[in-house]
């Protein structure tokens, strides 16, 4: 792989600045970093290779069967045998024993290598990074010519000046690995002047020495060990190369290096002459990477990248939904009509758990949502109102799964579709936009081609007039000058410039139905009244039905017609607005309304939830809102409750008839 | 864009100039008189001070550097100390070898890492991640020199589908210089890939679950249009910047990989140089590096900013 160069360390660590305190938590708990460390399944084997190479090397002379210099003329180019386990060289020198002496090499150079690299980086890094100023300036320049230079060309430069041979070069590999202990040093001494400058620990009277002592070289460690170990293998593959090229060690001294300049001379004939050294060296660089990565990802916060694989990647193989079995069955319900925008029966969203029972986030939502009108799914976060709304469009993150007895967007069953079916229903049937507009947008892409590209792949336009129609759209939505901005990218617009343009997006192809999941929570409270009027004239042009989530009641009372409160998976209660607010039948829903700063009475303390939403998986058998309930009795905890469907006011509380609760005035 | 390439132009300038800096100091930093060392061993005190003088050594250093980088500014670069042949026609003679073969071996990085990290990012943990990881983990610890030897071996010398040394100018035949630079271009090539994928797994994974590839899925795009234009444009940025820092890894480890195949590029070139202290002619080879190295920075640079329109001056 790459040779000499400071930084072609794996995953190369970045000079930027690694966590504080990253040290303290390897001093602090020294235990939990061995146990991360040697759960990694690699560490072991790594380990014993590099204790094999410590072991080889420093007991050569006594575990090597032979003299690696004993030639034997008689002998040459054996292939393994009893007497000579890796057979022999040209000379017929034993190629076992030179592999061991090499690994001897390979330590003394490590060791030159990475004292010069230490020894000169850090303390030059620690006095810039202090010093700041034209120090730091002169010497970042000279640092940053060469890095610029390929690592070889800057050893060659050292090699013509000191000449060859092993030490010289391992000199000259130290003076260019310096560079990169000496930005991590710097970096990390300027990280923590900015912290010392907060603390103030200067007015407080702590001397340079006491601040170096105390705050800098804790913190330096974690980060210089990893870096020490990747400089390791980069250096062992340098040596190897510049031994190969006969810069460093010289004939007939035994390396790694050197064995290969012999097996390539003879390659043709003996291609087993190449085997024992370049393994050697591949397994041992191996080895020290993965010792690297593994004290990285136990030690490193801030340190490199962190390779973990994070779970919720989004459906890109599979279609989140899966059909279970014919939507046939629909429970009866009230006021569910014919031509509804879109009707969920029964949507159940599930994600395997670790320990194997799959978590249910969502269990049987049903509810439905009428053309030209606005439900409204209110809820806490976390309670599961978001991932309905991605079943709806067939996109619940993986590896989540939804079924459902049906959902229908316009008539069509989405929860049965095929996922060829699903991508034509997403756009043009129904769309959304999201709560944070400016993270909605593609940031590499143009507004204009954003939404003319929609336009060509769903409408079937033409380049030309996909474009004409996008300024249409951004000029629908309110965007001044919208021929001009067009050409705008994201990041040039403001939250609201850019929610009116997502929605302009959302609603290219004139959905029937548009998910609103949150819209206006990352918006200013004055964009946030212009945003939501948009959207209801909107609305009334084009006759869409709305499902707007949220969790903000003010919000709710404004725009949508009805709503649903969602609470730990499920739907409490679902009714018009101005009924819902008047007279909430849930006692989830009254503490809702009674947290509102609004419906607060003058005098009176803004009333609270006691408690916190039950994470799944830990929900109650009975009412799941029962243990925060001031109404709570033994008969609600007893057996799931059933949400009454024959109310035009529904709601799942077993003393939902008995009960008077506070509305908001 | 002309902006862009017109503020990076001007901040190379100081760079370019302590390159210049450290390179020429070569000459002071060398123990003894180089003078001495071009004359040998037996040759008379005379003889040491005529060359002295011919090599310019009496003047000051100021001096000698600025008529070092004048001269090297018209395109001079002086003549190496053990024949007279000049330093910018033995460079010039052999960058477009090495050059070809570094590019060759960029393609073949770019090819390999760019797929691998893309497979691997699509199903975070599955068994095509797994062997990618695993597979950019060896990569990363193989020799490229050693992987030439190997390759030489197996595709040369036992199935003879390749040549085993040697080098065929593209003007020369398009189809054997191809066939000239496979291997080594294959050899020189995977370090690199193993670190392209790697960054490109972990920019993709990150990619694929930001809020923008949700709506462009949600507004019903297919899920290859989204990897492959909207996501891959924004995974990209972080893959640019360590392919700029892997084209200098891998213009110097052409260096190796065209030893093993006895290609006549700067390798050769420099290693022979070093060895005889022919101070003029590392100098050539390392201010031309650098200069190659520079325009390729350049040119990264545009392209982050092509992808990356943050990036751009406004």
């Amino acid at each position: 792989m790459t040779l000499v160069s400071p930084d072609s360390g794996p995953g190369a660590p970045p000079a930027s600045r690694p966590g504080a305190g990253a040290a303290s938590d390897l001093l602090g708990s020294r235990q939990r970093f061995a146990r991360r460390f040697f759960a990694k399944r690699a560490v072991i084997p790594a380990s014993l290779i590099v204790l094999a190479v410590l072991v080889a090397g420093i007991f050569a002379p006594w575990l090597a069967p032979y003299d690696p210099l004993d030639q034997s003329l008689l002998d040459t180019m054996q292939g393994p045998s009893w007497e000579h386990w890796l057979g022999t060289d040209d000379l017929g020198r034993d190629v076992l024993s030179r592999l061991i002496f090499g690994a001897r090499i390979v330590l003394i150079a490590v060791a030159q290598a990475m004292t010069v690299a230490v020894v000169i980086g850090v303390p030059i890094g620690l006095f810039i990074g202090y010093m700041g100023g034209w120090w730091d300036r002169i010497v970042m320049r000279v640092v940053e010519a060469v890095i610029s230079v390929p690592g070889i060309m800057v050893v060659i430069v050292i090699i013509t000046v000191l000449g060859t041979g092993l030490t010289k070069a391992m000199i000259a590999l130290g003076l260019l690995f310096s560079t990169a202990f000496l930005r991590l040093a710097r970096g990390l001494v300027i990280a923590e002047r900015e912290e010392l400058y907060v603390r103030a620990a200067r007015v407080v009277g702590a001397g340079t020495g006491r601040i170096v002592r105390k705050q800098i070289l804790p913190n330096i460690a974690a980060p210089l060990i990893v870096q020490f170990t990747l400089t390791t293998a980069a250096v062992l593959l340098a040596e190897a190369g510049l031994s190969f090229l006969g810069l460093a060690v010289q004939p007939p001294d035994a390396s790694w290096g050197t064995m290969l300049t012999t097996a390539s001379r003879f390659i043709n004939l003996h291609p087993w002459l190449a085997l024992p050294p370049g393994i050697a060296i591949a397994l041992v660089v191996l080895a020290v990477n993965l010792l690297g990565d593994a004290i990285r990802d136990s030690i490193g916060r801030g340190v490199g990248e962190t390779a973990t694989l994070r779970p919720a990647a989004r459906d890109f193989s599979a279609a989140g939904t899966g059909a279970d079995g014919a939507p046939a069955s629909q429970r009866e319900r009230t006021g569910v009509p014919s031509d509804a925008a879109l009707v969920i029966s029964s949507l159940d969203v599930q994600f395997p758990s670790p320990r194997g029972v799959p978590l249910t986030v969502v269990s049987d939502v049903s509810l439905h949502v009428r053309p030209g009108e606005t439900l409204g799914l209110v809820g806490e976060s976390g309670c599961g109102k978001s991932v309905t709304a991605m079943a709806v469009l067939g996109l619940v993150p993986e590896p989540g799964a939804a079924t459902a007895e049906a959902i229908l967007v316009g008539g069509q069953d989405v929860a049965a579709m095929s996922r060829r079916d699903l991508q034509h229903i997403r756009g043009t049937q129904a769309a959304a936009i999201f709560q944070d507009p400016t993270t909605s947008l593609n940031p590499a892409f143009r507004i204009g081609d954003q939404l003319s590209e929609i336009l060509r792949i769903k409408r079937g336009m033409t380049r030309k007039a996909s474009r004409r129609r996008a300024v249409e759209l951004l000029e629908m939505v309110g965007i001044p000058d919208a021929a001009a901005r067009a050409r705008a990218f994201p990041h040039e617009l403001s939250g609201g410039m850019a929610q009116r343009v997502a929605i302009a997006r959302a609603l290219s192809c004139e959905p029937k139905l548009l998910i609103a999941d949150e819209p206006t929570t990352a918006l200013d409270v004055t964009v946030q009244a212009e945003v939501l009027a948009l959207l209801r004239d909107l609305q009334r042009e084009l006759g869409m039905g709305m499902l707007f989530i949220t969790h903000d009641l003010a919000v709710v009372a404004d725009i949508c017609d009805r709503a649903a409160v969602m609470y730990a998976g499920e739907i409490v209660e679902e009714a018009e607005v101005t009924e819902l607010f008047a007279n909430p039948r849930h006692p989830y829903t009254e503490g809702l309304l009674g947290a509102v700063p609004q419906a607060a009475h003058r005098g009176t303390a803004l009333r609270a939830i006691p408690g916190v939403v039950p994470q799944p998986g830990e929900w109650p058998t009975g009412c799941r809102f029962a243990p925060r309930c001031p109404y709570s009795t033994t008969q609600c905890t007893a057996a799931p409750v059933e949400i009454d469907v024959q109310h035009a006011h529904q709601a799942r509380c077993v003393r939902a008839a008995e009960l008077t609760l506070d509305g908001a005035e | 864009m002309l902006k862009l390439a017109a503020q990076r132009l001007v901040a190379l300038v100081p760079l370019l100039f302590i390159v210049s800096l450290l390179t020429f100091s070569i000459t002071d930093l060398l123990p003894g008189n180089p003078a001495e060392l071009i004359v040998g061993d037996d040759a008379t005190q005379e003889q040491v001070d005529l060359v002295h003088e011919r090599l310019g050594l009496d003047q000051p250093w100021p001096q000698r550097y600025w008529d070092w980088l004048t001269n090297a500014l018209g395109g001079d670069l002086g003549t190496s100390f053990f024949n007279s042949v000049e330093v910018t026609d033995a460079v010039l003679l052999r960058l477009p070898v090495t050059l070809s073969l570094t590019l060759a071996a960029v393609v073949v990085a770019l090819f390999i890492g760019i797929g691998a990290g893309l497979i691997a990012a699509l199903r975070p943990g599955g068994w095509t991640d797994r062997a990618a990881t695993a597979g950019a983990t060896v990569g990363q610890a193989l020799p490229n020199f050693w992987l030439a030897l190997i390759l030489a071996v197996v595709f040369a010398v036992k199935i003879r589908w390749f040549p085993a040394t040697g080098y065929t100018p593209l003007t020369e035949s398009p189809g054997a210089w191809l066939r000239s630079i496979t291997l080594p271009a294959i050899a020189l090539g995977v370090g690199a890939a193993a670190i392209l994928a790697r960054q490109t797994r972990s920019a993709m994974v990150g990619v694929l679950q930001t809020d923008y590839v949700r709506a462009a899925r949600a507004q019903g795009l297919s899920a290859r249009r989204v990897v492959l234009k909207h996501a891959l444009k924004n995974a990209m940025l972080p893959v640019v910047t360590v392919l700029a820092f892997q084209v200098t890894v891998l213009l110097g480890g052409a260096i190796i990989v065209e030893q093993v195949f006895a290609v006549n590029g700067l390798g050769s070139l420099a290693v022979t140089a070093v060895r005889r202290q022919d101070v003029p002619l590392v100098q050539g080879v390392v201010i031309i590096s650098v200069i190659v190295v520079v325009l390729v920075q350049l040119a990264t640079d545009l392209l982050y900013g092509y992808l990356n329109p943050k990036a751009r001056p406004s």
